[in-house]
């Protein structure tokens, strides 16, 4: 906190100054004194932090308020969860109250912790590990019917996450959802299709969207639930690592056809617009989002393409059951680091695809966002945008195309205001770290984004009076 | 057209919320000047349906704002936030006489807010162009619900979350026994340790046949006193109907209960000095000549306790009361003579010289049943005192717009004075939780 020199101060500067908590913060030993002094003196009330609304969407930005605290004096937020594997996660951040003995994430600035600046939802993004846990953890939450319990507690001074000496001056209990009131819920094992679907409450019927990740496999629903939650009934696919899908779980052991069928579920589903359905893919997921489109024929309304390649070194099972293991092809690809972590990201560039999977891009005929993490170090993300572009201009369907690219993203750009993963255990046999890329702020700032400009495009896409 | 009013879009923020606070219901997309009606259903636990509904009408940008626009029909009119829910009334065909209470405090009231074209009245064969389900929260996140059994209690201990300790709150209902909890759970999740009481049918009661004495509430006082998280000097009373009666006796005549303030709603002070409580329970005798029957055979109890005594044997001493107490009548108790009992407490305070502790709310047009706010107002129901075999229908009274928001004020007005007084100007060890 002495990081910053004391300057002269003028008058002026004074009165502009006293918002900009970091300076005031090099004063703190004069102030820490007057504060210690404040603390235990009687208060007209006890300090209060609030935390609205206590029941969010997780995709929903909250006001955090901390008030009837002693003003100028140093406060610690702190956040803390335990995830659906029960490993705690926590953050926290350093303020300055104001001269009205608040605190307001929403406008004021944290100089330091888990964030710095002006960062309303910083203690969300900005969780971490609690210290002594596994190693290589990333936040996923499995179970989207209950919400994540998150307990927030207001600290005295400027403490790093519940040191034992820190008086805890107040508590609020925050839940975050996934699933808005009334959307359902389903499992789906119709056809050979695997996958989970989500309604959004009320008759309908709603536009829907195809929803695909990548080689991590198994089903992971829960940016279907938001999608849900915002009104567009949403499809979490498995294709791969599942155990309901056929074959081993170390191949991928479903074609074209599987792909197909599950566009047809949806457009056969009573509650959904056969005209108003879209694709969503995050890295391989991108492929297959592609593949449905340009080579499968699907009549897809829009396409959102998230750090995904623009054709594959895997197959998918071909029509005498050939199928591929994800290892065993693209290890050759792999590229490892000082630390011995593993990059995938050279199995997405575009000069190692295999030749027989090369897709006729230039099919596409609907509206693609395309959205690019620069740090990404999963995929080749740039250099396949790259492509895609180049090729859709080549066509004459430039217009088609919107592209969102992030300084300092990583490969996991996920809905927002949860914590990126900069690497994370990828195999338990050997022992193997992947490295994704991003970094904290940067990533969050892209998933906010992002998410909303996701949103704003399937408003227009699927919701629009155009084309349908 | 088909295609654009089918693209209206409904929205109520926040879709959770506790029961006491507001939301923002918004239409959007609509085309200008579209007829609608904004209707919101729920399926109570005794498995009856309520409604409510308001005509509106979209503005040039196609959206109604529910917070901002004018109603021009429906079970309420003008700008009403929150009439989607305090005007709730059973659906047509429902059984007469029918009170909204949610029992079960752990799961949320669930409300479904819908959108249908054109201004309607019946919904039954109706196609909703749109709509959302709203979640309303007795408990916040955090809090938590402890049953309560030792010392033969029959009581239900609401937490705030965190360590605490937290200011305490006794809560108590009236002569239709039972454990009422949603009021004390609501306490719990505005800070403050709220033990919900049941003093006419605990376990005890019905396992030995007596009623209650004294030293029950003494009990349940000191349980909260001794309680690690509650601090044990700052212990509030609230009571309604009966439960003031019991509030009173116990805030003047109680040499164990070091009350720091007490909340009574329409109730009374007139009660026999040095009574049992099953002597006092027994007084307000409900075949009573006094009783009147309405036109539409609604049983009156309020002329019950009156004309308000003047024989001092006959009404709790409040001029002895030395915490502040804050009392709450609606004018148009027809149970309770309340604003008479209310009266004749002023005066007899203003005599002993302690008339300062007093804060008076009074409501016009407001009946007996002021509960915490947005649900829906009931003007008679089906009702069994305790000790009774007969399900009468009793006249509560109320006019359900000035009723509505006297309750909206009142309990504004009951969690700022519990704030002031458990929370001292002196050195403090107590912490506070809230989402307000």
């Amino acid at each position: 906190m002495s990081r910053n020199t004391l300057r002269p101060l003028t008058v002026k500067m004074i009165t502009s100054l006293l918002r900009v908590h970091r300076k005031l913060s090099s004063l703190n030993p004069a102030v820490g004194a007057v504060c210690g002094v404040r603390w235990s003196s009687g208060l007209n009330r006890p300090p209060l932090l609030s935390a609205a609304p206590a029941r969010a969407l997780m995709d929903e930005q909250i006001i955090i308020k901390g008030r009837f605290l002693p003003p100028h004096c140093p406060v610690t937020v702190c956040a803390q969860l335990h995830s659906d594997d029960g490993d705690l996660w926590q953050s926290f951040a350093h303020y300055n109250t104001n001269a009205d003995g608040t605190v307001n994430l929403a406008s004021d600035h944290s100089v330091g912790g888990s964030y710095l600046g002006c960062e309303p939802m910083g203690l969300f993004w900005g969780l971490e590990p609690a210290p002594g846990s596994r190693e290589g953890l990333r936040l996923r939450k499995k179970n989207v019917e209950t919400p994540y319990v998150v307990h927030m507690s207001l600290l005295e001074g400027h403490v790093s996450q519940r040191e034992e000496q820190s008086v805890e001056l107040a508590v609020a209990t925050t839940e975050r959802w996934y699933m808005a009131p009334g959307v359902k819920r389903k499992d789906i094992r119709q056809n050979g299709v695997v996958g989970t679907l989500f309604l959004p409450p009320g008759p309908g019927p709603f536009p829907a969207m195809l929803d695909m990740w990548g080689m991590g496999g198994g089903l992971m629903e829960y940016r279907s639930a938001l999608l849900a939650s915002r009104g567009y009934a949403a499809f979490s696919l498995a294709y791969f690592g599942h155990k309901d899908l056929p074959g081993p779980q170390t191949t991928i052991n479903v074609g074209d056809a599987y792909f197909k069928s599950a566009f047809q579920f949806l457009q056969d589903h009573h509650q959904i617009c056969a005209n108003r359905v879209g694709i969503i893919g995050l890295s391989f997921g991108v492929y297959l989002t592609l593949r449905m489109a340009a080579h499968i024929g699907v009549k897809a309304s829009c396409l959102i393409c998230i750090n995904g390649p623009v054709g594959s070194v895997l197959d998918l099972v071909d029509a005498d059951g050939r199928c591929t293991a994800f290892e065993e092809s693209s290890q050759k690809h792999w590229s490892f680091d000082e630390r011995g972590y593993v990059s995938f990201r050279d199995i997405s560039s575009p000069g190692n695809f295999n030749p027989e999977n090369k897709l006729k891009l230039e099919n596409i005929s609907c509206p693609l966002m395309w959205v690019v993490g620069e740090d990404d170090m999963s995929a080749s993300s740039i250099e396949n945008a790259d492509v895609m572009e180049e090729t859709l201009k080549a066509s004459g369907k430039a217009h088609l195309f919107t592209r969102l690219s992030y300084p300092g993203a990583g490969h996991l750009i996920e809905p927002p205001y949860s914590p990126n993963a900069r690497l994370s255990l990828w195999s338990i046999k050997p022992v193997k770290f992947t490295i994704w890329g991003g970094y904290p702020a940067p990533h969050a700032a892209a998933q906010e984004d992002a998410w909303r400009k996701i949103l704003d495009f399937l408003d227009t896409n699927l919701r629009g009076f155009g084309q349908s | 057209m088909d295609k654009k009013k089918h693209c209206v879009k409904l929205s109520v923020q926040p879709s959770r919320a506790l029961m006491d606070e507001k939301f923002i219901v918004l239409v959007q997309n609509a085309p200008p000047g579209f007829q609608m009606t904004i209707h919101s259903l729920h399926h109570s636990e005794d498995g009856h349906s309520w409604e409510a509904f308001g005509h509106y009408t979209a503005d040039a940008t196609g959206t109604v704002n529910v917070s901002q626009d004018h109603s021009v029909g429906g079970t309420y009119s003008g700008v009403e936030p929150m009439g989607l829910l305090w005007s709730l009334r059973p659906v047509p065909g429902s059984k007469p006489h029918l009170r909204f209470r949610k029992m079960n405090v752990q799961t949320p009231m669930e409300v479904t807010i819908s959108v249908y074209q054109g201004h309607q009245t019946v919904f039954v064969d109706q196609v909703q162009l749109a709509s959302v389900l709203v979640e309303r929260w007795y408990m916040a996140p955090g809090v938590r619900r402890i049953p309560v059994t030792e010392s033969n209690l029959t009581a239900t201990l609401f937490l705030p979350p965190g360590p605490g300790p937290f200011p305490g709150v006794l809560d108590l209902w009236g002569g239709g026994g039972q454990l009422v909890e949603y009021r004390s759970a609501l306490l719990a999740s505005h800070g403050f340790a709220s033990l919900a009481l049941d003093y006419l049918t605990p376990k005890i009661t019905l396992k030995t046949g007596k009623m209650v004495e004294n030293d029950y509430f003494e009990t349940a006082y000191k349980f909260l006193q001794q309680h690690p998280q509650v601090s044990g000097s700052r212990i509030a009373m609230m009571g309604l109907s009966f439960g003031t009666t019991m509030t009173l006796k116990m805030a003047v005549y109680s040499e164990v209960m070091k009350l720091s303030c007490a909340v009574c709603i329409s109730g009374s002070h007139i009660q026999p000095v040095n009574a049992t409580v099953e002597e006092i329970f027994i007084m307000f005798d409900t075949k009573s000549e006094k009783t009147r029957i309405s036109e539409e055979n609604e049983v009156i109890w309020h002329d019950v306790v009156l004309p308000v005594p003047t024989d001092p044997g006959m009404k709790a001493d409040v001029g002895r009361l030395q915490c502040p107490l804050l009392l709450i009548v609606g004018e148009d108790d027809q149970n309770w003579a309340a604003p008479e009992s209310a009266q004749d407490i002023k005066e007899m305070m203003e005599q002993a010289g302690n008339s300062h502790l007093l804060t008076l709310l009074s409501y016009a047009n407001t009946g007996h049943l002021i509960e915490p706010p947005y649900t829906p107002h009931t003007r008679a129901s089906r009702f069994k005192p305790v000790g009774s075999n007969e399900l009468l229908v009793v006249l509560w009274g109320g006019e359900t717009v000035a009723h509505s928001r006297a309750q909206e004020d009142a309990w504004r007005k009951t969690l700022a004075f519990l704030r002031e007084n458990l929370y001292s100007r002196k050195n403090s060890a107590v912490t506070f939780t809230s989402h307000l």
